[in-house]
């Protein structure tokens, strides 16, 4: 079988999965809104109206108002834009990293992976959350910033993955064959095994962007992640707290836009693993 | 704002300037209520108060929150106090003489004041005081008003004279100060780094029980107090670093005190349910919220570009906005409706064309059509600090930043946690613009804020403000004590500091303290509510708390 078939057979089964389907059609929407938020909304997230502080929902405010007058659909569009690539790009960097580590450990074993491995261990030991608030603290909490500290703090378990798969795929024939054809080291790890390990880091990826968008969320909410004006879920939750009790449109709403997003997150990852993983097949 | 917003009750107004977290102090609005027979007072209860911020230390010489002041305030005493009227009364002094020239204050001691570990309490502590307060190596932002004195003594051991070489206006206020007790304190060279600062030991109407440092500070009844035991048994401060949240523990009982928000004043406490538990109070508070600047940033040198803000920023919409209509615009840094306040300084209207006039007057231009001011390749960027939790500020601050992007200049916002914010920020100079809060002494005297002298790292001129006139304005007022030509002095300094803008004044922010009903005895006055706290009482058959576990 080809490795363009077997991509079509993933898919297919993907394309099976309803509940995957209906988490894929969820980040669709959201995607959507962040690459055309005005289409969606034609205020502008950051004008404050004194005069219209904290109104209800209404026609000209689909969404209601904040404590500053200001639209909460407009922000919550603009912000779905923030709070996805924020999930993107750190779990882009993670990859990055655990690809890397993994990779090395897994192939030249023995010393370096030890050595690789207990790193790996050490950074598990911290309670990532607070690694994270202990690192804002010195460098300042902004939208990069935030990117880089969830990505780098969230690499161990993609290097474990991409370890294990390491170790069992160059042991087997075809990486005999590319060596004994004269390969390189770095071509048969990045052009033979790396391919190789994409299914299961796919799978880890779409989850990890999920536990992102809730880090990135829950520190804006602290009031240390994306810092005001500027719109993400986390910090338009963050005001709704204070006014929960007569303006619950401001909790609502962001609470249920980082809900479906984190759901919708899950269940693709999910269809994705049971669409690729071989014990299923044929079912 | 004004104190600091905590929420908590201050015994007597603070005689010297601090940094406020938040806005809050001491007034009313709800009537008091009849007293009946079964409301006699009676010993007992506690009172549990919140507080946005943690206190830094309860040596008040060598601290410049609102928070630690408010906390020193329930263990020590000064030699005087302000009254209900802010008229300066007896706390340790008996009385005093002030000699025709107005050079020397003999203050009688009361007799039979012990500290709470027992030691008698005499003039040699007060002598002790005043020698750390001059002493270099006590790191206080208050020595300067010590160092008027030329010669103290100590004739007898209730008799505490004070020399001065020049009038100076703001001595006897100055004698608020808390004094010290001289055997638990004279073998450590640096107050601020003894144990006391953490464990203290005072005169004052309670004693020290615990702090644990972020969460509480505790404190009980002193049944030796000189003016009799407080009613109230204990007093629990405990630290939550959110208002709103500090909100959801007073209606679920968690506490009995705190300062409202404007927000939580005009549509959270309207309900039936709040009015049967709680008091609302309201009165112009003694502070003021203003935009600071460092002065010797490249930017805010220029007096033209600290107007043309002053005109970007619209106020009004910061009071109705943030405040809710509740407070004032600012105009300067005295209170109104008290002498030192001049009504007719320079003001600046919300106006956006005249603001761009005067920035381009600056050398600031548009260049390049992204709409930010440029000068000598320079773009008009600054990042303002404010402190995190009091979302007042933080909303302030939002506001402000649409105003300056209105004008072409690019305001970021970045909150830090009051400690750090202090500790880290303001002491180190190390921001660009701040949004903060300062108390209003009912003494004019502020020298320690705009004295060019007074910038070192533990002085409170951490703007850096220099201007040879209000140098010698500052050292005028406090030079007589002829009311009207202090009051010249001051109107002066407020001109100036009106033109100069060296901080743009925002508002003067109403305080808004709510108070668990049960607790009687509330009296609103011109100092607020908490000056006479220790005749706060809860009637037998109300209290809440009955053990104490020690």
């Amino acid at each position: 079988m080809t490795a363009h078939s077997i991509f079509r057979e993933t898919l297919r089964r993907l394309a099976r999965n309803p509940l995957a389907m209906a988490g894929g059609a969820v980040i669709l929407f959201f995607f959507v809104l962040a690459l055309f938020p005005s289409v969606f909304s034609g205020h502008d997230p950051n004008r404050i109206d004194i005069l219209k502080i904290l109104a209800s929902p209404s026609e000209s405010h689909p969404l209601g108002t904040d404590d500053l007058g200001r639209d909460v659909l407009a922000r919550m569009v603009h912000g779905a834009r923030i709070s996805l690539s924020v999930g993107f790009v750190a779990e882009s960097i993670a990859i990055g990293i655990g690809l890397v580590i993994g990779l090395l450990a897994g192939y030249y074993g023995g010393r370096v992976d030890s050595v690789l491995m207990r790193f790996v261990d050490i950074m598990l030991c911290f309670p990532t959350f607070f690694l994270i608030l202990a690192v804002i603290a010195f460098i300042g909490p902004s939208i990069w910033n935030i990117m880089f500290i969830i990505g780098v703090t969230g690499w161990m378990g993609v290097a474990r993955l991409v370890r294990a798969e390491t170790l069992s795929l160059k042991e087997r024939d075809f990486i005999s064959a590319a060596r004994a054809q004269g390969a390189g080291t770095g071509r048969i790890m990045f052009r033979h095994i790396l391919p190789n390990t994409l299914a299961p880091i796919l799978v880890a990826a779409t989850l990890g962007v999920a536990g992102a968008i809730l880090v990135e969320s829950g520190l804006s909410f602290l009031g240390i992640g994306v810092q005001p004006p500027t719109p993400s879920w986390g910090n338009i939750l963050t005001a709704g707290k204070d006014n929960i009790e007569f303006a619950w449109w401001l909790s609502l709403y962001p609470g249920l836009a980082i809900f479906l997003t984190v759901l919708g997150y899950n269940l693709l990852g999910e269809g994705i693993r049971d669409a690729v993983d071989p014990r299923l097949k044929g079912r | 704002m004004s104190r600091p917003l905590r929420p908590r009750a201050v015994l007597s107004a603070l005689s010297v300037l601090v940094l406020l977290s938040a806005c809050g102090g001491s007034g009313k609005e709800a009537p008091g209520k009849g007293t009946a027979a079964s409301d006699a007072p009676a010993h007992g209860d506690a009172i549990i108060e919140g507080s946005i911020g943690d206190i830094s230390g309860f040596l008040s010489a060598v601290t410049t929150d609102a928070s630690s002041h408010e906390a020193a305030g329930y263990v020590f005493n000064g030699l005087v106090r302000y009254d209900k009227d802010l008229r300066l009364e007896g706390e340790l002094a008996e009385s005093w003489d002030i000699s025709p020239d107005g050079k020397k204050i003999t203050f009688r001691l009361r007799k039979g004041v012990t500290w709470h570990d027992g030691a008698p309490f005499t003039s040699d502590d007060v002598m002790f005081t005043y020698r750390r307060m001059i002493d270099p190596k006590t790191p206080t932002a208050y020595g300067e008003d010590f160092k008027q004195v030329k010669r103290a003594s100590a004739p007898d051991p209730h008799t505490f004279v004070a020399e001065y070489a020049r009038p100076f206006a703001p001595a006897l206020a100055s004698w608020g100060m808390h004094i010290l007790p001289k055997h638990l304190l004279e073998k450590h060279p640096d107050i601020s780094r003894s144990p006391l600062n953490k464990k203290p030991v005072g005169t004052g109407p309670f004693r020290f029980v615990e702090w644990k440092t972020g969460e509480k500070t505790v404190f009980d009844a002193n049944p030796a107090y000189f003016e009799g035991k407080p009613y109230i048994s204990r007093v629990v401060t405990r630290v939550i670093p959110d208002l709103a949240t500090m909100f959801l523990e007073l209606k679920s009982g968690g506490l009995d005190l705190m300062n409202l928000t404007p927000l939580q004043y005009t549509r959270q406490t309207e309900t039936a349910e709040f009015r049967k538990s709680f008091n609302r109070f309201r009165y112009l508070s003694s502070g003021y919220t203003y935009l600071g600047f460092r002065l010797s940033h490249p930017f805010f040198k220029d007096s033209k570009v600290r107007q043309a803000i002053a005109h970007a920023v619209n106020k009004k919409e910061v009071i109705e906005g943030v405040f809710f209509g509740l407070g004032q615009e600012a105009t300067g840094p005295y209170k109104p409706g008290t002498w030192p306040y001049n009504p007719n300084v320079k003001r600046y209207p919300h106006d956006p064309s005249k603001a761009k006039e005067l920035l381009a007057e600056a050398g600031w231009k548009e260049k390049d059509g992204d709409g930010v001011l440029k000068k000598d390749g320079r773009r008009f960027e600054f990042t303002v600090l404010t402190n995190a939790g009091n979302e007042n500020r933080a909303k302030t601050a939002a506001i402000i930043q649409q105003n300056l992007s209105a004008v072409g200049i690019k305001m970021e916002i970045r909150t830090v946690e009051w400690a750090a914010f202090i500790n880290e920020f303001v002491k180190k100079r190390k921001f660009d613009a701040l949004i903060l809060g300062w108390n209003i002494t009912p003494d004019p005297d502020q020298y320690d804020v705009w004295h060019s002298s007074k910038t070192g790292p533990d002085e409170l001129n951490h703007i850096g403000y220099a201007n040879a006139e209000v140098d010698r304005l500052l050292e005028e007022g406090r030079r007589t004590f002829d009311t009207g030509k202090r009051k010249k002095a001051y109107f002066r300094i407020q001109e100036i500091l009106a033109e100069e803008q060296p901080i743009v004044f925002l508002c003067y922010p109403d305080s808004l303290p709510a108070v668990h009903k049960r607790f009687r005895g509330i009296v609103p006055a011109p100092a607020g509510i908490s000056y006479n706290f220790i005749q706060w009482y809860v009637p037998k058959g109300e209290q809440k708390y009955t053990t104490f576990r020690q």
